[in-house]
């Protein structure tokens, strides 16, 4: 009981910080335009338009008429002008939903002497942030099971209401739900969950056709087992325990346990076509925040050919 | 009781827990030490991986040691651990017989004994066991089995001997006893010292007791010390101070009146494995002869204390001769053999001066108690009462036969003379040489044994009558007396028959003679006491206890055990008679615990099958309370250590602590070895001392002002350089001194620019330069500023630099000073010169004025040379001599010369070597001048 108010107010203290300085490191990226992928209309209108002719209030372009289509297109003003047809196009403009999913279970509060935040709080400073940057770039953002999916200005402050007044149990991975085909997923975890349960969770997100990103937030110290001498070692969540005799001579089977692991999510990821890096809690979290930018502005194509690594490889 | 330490244990078995030791030291080693506890979110990976086999992690040893120690330690307190136990012994239930050393070796730690025997008898007392308390000094006391209450009562009443004890005395008594009570427990309660028959008393004991458990206290009591053997040397009052062993090192001997009022104090020191040595009082004879009492301070004992009576004052005696011509031979003369008997003991005054009647006037005026005249012949009838009442107020006169004595006739002899001598053995006499045959048995010299190689060949005859065989103190073979003496009043009047030199005996030159001499001068000096071998007494005189020591050394009122003792008693105190004082109050006779060749050594019991025991001084003290808190200290400290190696600063501590704390130490140590400023300066005045005299060097002072300095430093350089160039002399380089710090005594010459305007030099080093000047040195100061003077009669002495000159010299002995005279030795020392030219030639160039002799001005003014006595500790000038010798590194001149004369700085050069050779060579150049004349003279 003790644990769960200490983790609880490590999360709300690590909320308030990430609020105010995911808000510095939002201005300071420039505004996060995504592409469409899809080139599909989509019925929920945006705010900006998509530099290519489609559904959409503003003009675009005149060009010239084409004989087979409907001639209530042509725009009769401006073919007055001349001899020539035209037909009026609007720019199209489509909003994206981004279902962003920080991982707030208790394993996230953890940080090393070498980490400069926990993994809980990096997480929530790159979501709030992520949510701004896509808010002000027009598209929506929700988070599965806590907050649905809004074009509000205030995003960072809804998402921090939400969380701060969720009382359901912290899980490591989003829940199971059905996003739109269009939809981006983004989820900030630690991943430290059973390989089974990550594949579970791919299958349940990618079913309908969504893209995403996995970013596995880890601690410097997860990376590499720095400990030495007698150690007993705790899960936070499942509280399985278990005692290294002498520490440091676990750390060399221990990266390559954590080497296996992500080479298994990133054999299921590549599979969907996801996206899925690594990001410790050392590096600066501007440098995932641009990653994450980057990887939603190129096309999942060119993405694939020109994957920026956040943070050290795994 | 754990050998040497009073320690000891309630349960000594549990003891036997520190066995456990070493298995718990194997168990700390293997159990591995708490793991520390990481929240650690991938630990579900570490599931996948194969488990180590590993070796745990071992518990740092310091840690270990620390657990040990606290363990160690709760063992040690449930053993229950007292420091000091009870000095009880332990067992049956059979009557304990303490011995109680109770001599004058016993006292100086009485109160520990006495409180041994309490402790003894208090946990005999708790057992109900009979106590027998046998004091050793009590032979004859019968040995019965008291109560504990009694025993106390008894033992209270107990207290030390005065004299040295004899332990062997009581072993009848405690045989009967034993025999008597069968089982029984012994203690001894010992005082380490063995007064004579000790080994016997061991030897004797042992076999007494048989197999009987025996205790023997013997350490942890201070060893006592004793004084013997009180002396009044010729020079100084000694006695030897002594010990059983080790113990007290250094002390103060005291030494006081017969009124109990110090006197004096003198220390003494023990070399460390010596049982002897000697104080000396180092005082003026009178108030040696003072002296009734020495003590040890601070050392309670009959034996610390030596009573000294009037066989220990030293007399003056004065000796008169009456031949003329003893000077002339003056180991032949007759006061020389005198002179040479009575110095060991006494201090000899010789009346060598003028004639015989005045020197015994001069004696008697001096109330001196002994008078020896050696052939003294007829005295003025003035003299002779005046000599007569002296007598009859005690004094001794001591006459020697001789050729004038024999023609003289005076009633100042015992006995009545034939008139003119009597010859032996001569050329016209039949009778062979004789011998001395005897001393009588009643005379001053009754103990003495009668050596056989004494030949006399004159003597003077007395008439035979019926007291002369009683008158007779020593005599020949054929009966006639060679020593005769009688009492007057409260003196004596004794005569040799024979001279005092070698013409009529060799009795002057036997050692026989110094002992006649000494019992003769110690009748003297006492007088209401008719000493022995008084004519018509008989039997031995015996003297009642006056007053007496105790145990610890105090005086107090003769015990009814006291007996008196003859006179001549000079063994050492016993039971019967107890050190102190004997016979009357005015001239009483010193009983002594210790006699003069006694000496002390510690008691050897290890032969003995026996305990050995201390004493304790101190409260038993239960350490469990120490040990338990000390322990749980160290739990404690395990704890915080365990605790912060779990809080993961392990690897800090582990990594940090040792070369930490190693470094606090080396830094430690360093600074305690750190070598203090007094030492470097030592070294330093010893390198300035060894630099200065391994060469001649030319010295100045340094004034502080950078400029100078250098420019004078430069200067001087320039000079050593002109004079090795020049002349004989190759200094070595300059050194600057200071003249508050340095040494100046190496230095011949030290010059002393003034810098007005600088403090004067502190009155240390005026005094330095002062001292210096006075022994020989020579100071040149020079103002430098010549040019500066104002115009006009005595300008140059208005200058700046000549009013701060005038400040130091104010302070310092200068002699007059003349401004250098042509014919002054300073300009012929090595070139022939007028003046004192340096950077400047008008300064005046001063030294201490030549003596004029009036009377023969023209002689003077005729020698070509003149230099005083010595060399003028002061040469005082204005001319910048230093800045006119001032070269550069490259050899050229530093400064310009005013007026810039051609040749001006060559002068000034040579003016500097004539300095130089000055202070060298004195006034050996004065006295060169005449060389041709001399030469010239030899030459014929």
């Amino acid at each position: 009981m003790a644990a769960d108010t200490r983790y609880a107010t490590q999360e709300i203290t690590a909320i308030r910080r990430a609020d105010g300085e995911s808000r510095s490191l939002a201005a300071t990226l420039p505004r996060l335009v995504l592409e469409a992928r899809r080139i599909a209309a989509n019925v929920i209108h945006g705010l900006h338009g998509r530099r290519r002719a489609g559904a959409g209030e503003s003009f675009w372009q005149y060009r010239r008429f084409a004989s087979g289509e409907p001639a209530q297109r042509v725009d009769w003003r401006r073919s007055a002008r001349d001899d020539h047809l035209y037909v009026r196009e609007q720019e199209w403009e489509a909003a994206h939903t981004v279902w962003l999913w920080p991982d707030r279970s208790p394993s996230m509060a953890f940080a090393s002497k070498a980490a400069r935040d926990s993994k809980l709080e990096r997480a929530l400073i790159v979501t709030f942030a992520l949510a701004e940057l896509l808010v002000e770039g027009g598209e929506r953002v929700g988070i599965p099971g806590l907050m649905r999916p809004t074009a509000s200005r205030t995003v960072i402050d809804k998402m921090a209401q939400a969380m701060l007044h969720d009382d359901a149990a912290r899980l490591s991975l989003p829940p199971a739900f059905v996003p739109s085909a269009l939809s981006e997923i983004v989820v900030l975890s630690d991943f430290w969950s059973p390989i089974s349960e990550i594949r579970n969770m791919l299958a349940g997100l990618s079913s309908s056709g969504a893209h995403g990103t996995l970013i596995q937030v880890v601690d410097p110290a997860e990376e590499s087992l720095p400990y030495s001498g007698r150690v007993e070692f705790v899960e936070p969540e499942g509280g399985g325990t278990i005692t290294a005799g002498r520490a440091e001579k676990w750390a060399g089977d221990y990266v390559a346990r954590v080497a296996l692991h992500r080479d298994q999510i990133r054999a299921e990821t590549n599979k969907l076509d996801w996206l899925f890096s690594t990001h410790t809690t050392d590096r600066s979290a501007a440098e995932l925040l641009l990653f994450l930018h980057g990887g939603m502005m190129v096309s999942k194509a060119t993405a694939r050919t020109t994957t920026v690594k956040a943070g050290r490889s795994a | 009781m754990i050998a040497g330490i009073p320690l000891s244990f309630a349960e000594p078995v549990l003891l036997l827990g520190l066995l456990s030791l070493p298995l718990l030291w194997w168990l700390l080693r293997v159990m591995p030490p708490r793991p520390r506890r990481i929240e650690f979110p991938p630990t579900r990976l570490l599931f996948d991986i194969a488990p180590k086999e590993e070796t745990p992690s071992r518990t740092p040893w310091w840690l270990t040691a620390l657990r040990l120690l606290a363990a160690t330690l709760v063992i040690l307190a449930a053993a229950g651990p007292i420091w000091n136990p009870q000095t009880g012994i332990a067992g049956s239930s059979a009557p304990l017989l303490i011995l109680l050393d109770d001599g004058w070796s016993a006292a100086s730690s009485w109160d520990t004994r006495i409180k041994a025997a309490d402790e003894l008898i208090a946990n005999a007392d708790s057992n109900r066991r009979g106590i027998a308390l046998v004091a050793l000094s009590e032979p004859t006391r019968d040995i019965t089995i008291m109560p504990g209450g009694t025993a106390r009562v008894a033992l209270r009443q107990l207290s030390p001997k005065p004299y040295a004890i004899e332990r062997v005395e009581t072993l009848p008594a405690i045989a009967r006893f034993l025999k008597a009570t069968g089982d029984c427990e012994i203690a001894w309660l010992s005082d380490g010292v063995d007064t004579g028959r000790g080994v016997e008393f061991v030897e004797g004991l042992g076999k007494t007791i048989g197999d009987r458990s025996l205790t023997i206290f013997e350490n942890g009591a201070a060893s006592p010390l004793a004084l013997a053997a009180a002396e009044n040397a010729a020079a100084k009052m000694t006695v030897k101070v002594l010990r059983a062993d080790g113990g007290i090192a250094t002390g103060i001997v005291r030494a006081l009146d017969q009124k109990g009022s110090p006197i004096g104090e003198a220390r003494y020191t023990f070399a460390s494995s010596d049982r002897e040595t000697e104080a000396a009082f180092d005082l003026p004879v009178e108030l040696r002869n003072d002296i009734a009492r020495l003590e040890i301070a601070d050392e309670r004992s009959a034996g610390a204390v030596q009573l000294l009576d009037k066989r220990w004052r030293r007399r003056a005696v004065g000796v008169v001769s009456g031949s003329t011509n003893d000077t002339a031979q003056p180991l032949l003369a007759s006061t020389f053999y005198l002179t040479r008997a009575l110095a060991p003991f006494a201090d000899v005054r010789l009346g060598d001066r003028g004639a015989p009647q005045q020197a015994i006037t001069q004696f008697l005026d001096q109330k001196l108690p002994m008078i020896v005249l050696a052939d003294v012949g007829t005295l003025s009838p003035e003299i002779r009462e005046r000599i007569d009442a002296w007598i009859e107020q005690g004094g001794v006169l001591v006459r020697f036969a001789g050729p004038r004595l024999a023609q003289a006739d005076d009633d100042l002899v015992p006995v009545k003379l034939r008139r003119g001598g009597r010859s032996l053995g001569g050329s016209l006499t039949w009778e062979k040489p004789q011998h001395l045959a005897s001393f009588a048995a009643d005379g001053p010299f009754a103990a003495l044994s009668v050596p056989r190689d004494i030949t006399v060949n004159r003597q003077v005859l007395a008439e035979p009558d019926a007291v002369l065989a009683t008158k007779s103190w020593a005599s020949l073979e054929d009966g006639t007396p060679l020593v005769t003496g009688e009492h007057r009043g409260k003196g004596v009047v004794s005569l040799f028959h024979v001279s005092a030199d070698m013409r009529w005996s060799d009795l002057p030159m036997s050692g026989t003679f110094v002992e006649m001499l000494r019992r003769i001068v110690d009748m003297s000096g006492y007088t209401s006491t008719p000493g022995a071998g008084v004519a018509g007494e008989t039997g031995t005189e015996t003297v009642a206890p006056l007053r007496t020591l105790d145990g610890f050394g105090a005086f107090g009122p003769p015990p009814s055990t006291a007996k008196p003792l003859p006179a001549d008693f000079r063994d050492r105190a016993a039971i019967d008679h107890p050190p102190g004082f004997y016979g009357p109050a005015d001239g009483p006779l010193a009983v002594n615990a210790l006699a003069a060749a006694d000496r002390i050594a510690p008691l050897d019991t290890t032969a003995m099958r026996a305990r050995h025991a201390s004493y304790t001084n101190a409260e038993p003290r239960d350490l469990r309370g120490i040990l338990l808190s000390s322990s749980l200290a160290l739990f404690l400290i395990d704890a915080i250590v365990v605790a912060l190696l779990g809080a993961g600063i392990a690897g800090l501590l582990r990594r940090r602590t040792a070369p930490a704390a190693l470094a606090l130490a080396l830094i430690l140590s360093a600074m305690s070895v750190a070598p203090s400023p007094t030492r470097a300066d030592d070294a330093a005045a010893d390198d300035f001392a060894m630099k200065a005299v391994s060469q001649t060097r030319l010295a100045y002072v340094v004034t502080g002002n950078a400029d100078v300095d250098s420019i004078v430093k430069a200067g001087m350089a320039g000079l050593t350089l002109f004079l090795a160039q020049r002349t004989a002399l190759e200094a070595g380089d300059p050194i600057g001194i200071d003249p508050a710090r340095d040494e100046l005594a190496f230095f011949p010459l030290i010059y002393w620019p003034i810098v007005p305007g600088l403090p004067k030099p502190p009155q240390d080093a005026i005094n330095r330069i002062d001292a210096y000047m006075k022994q020989g040195g020579t100071v040149v100061f020079d103002t430098r500023d010549a040019i500066d003077a104002p115009p006009g009669e005595g300008g140059g002495s208005q200058t700046p630099g000549m009013l701060a000159l005038r400040d130091i010299l104010s302070s310092l002995d200068v002699p007059e000073l003349e401004p250098v005279p042509r014919e002054h030795v300073l300009t012929k020392t090595f070139y022939l010169l007028r003046d004192f030219p340096g950077r400047f030639t008008s300064g005046q160039t001063w030294v201490e004025a030549l003596p004029r002799d009036e009377d023969d001005d023209e002689q003077a003014a005729s020698r070509p040379a003149r230099g005083g006595d010595g060399v003028s500790p002061i040469i005082i000038t204005s001319n910048d001599l230093a800045g006119a010798w001032a070269i550069r590194p490259d050899g050229q001149p530093m400064l310009p010369l005013t007026p810039g004369e051609p040749r001006q700085r060559e002068f000034a050069f040579r003016a500097g070597v004539n300095i130089v050779m000055y202070t060298l060579t004195g006034n050996y150049k004065a006295d060169q001048v005449h060389a041709p004349a001399l030469i010239e003279r030899l030459g014929q």
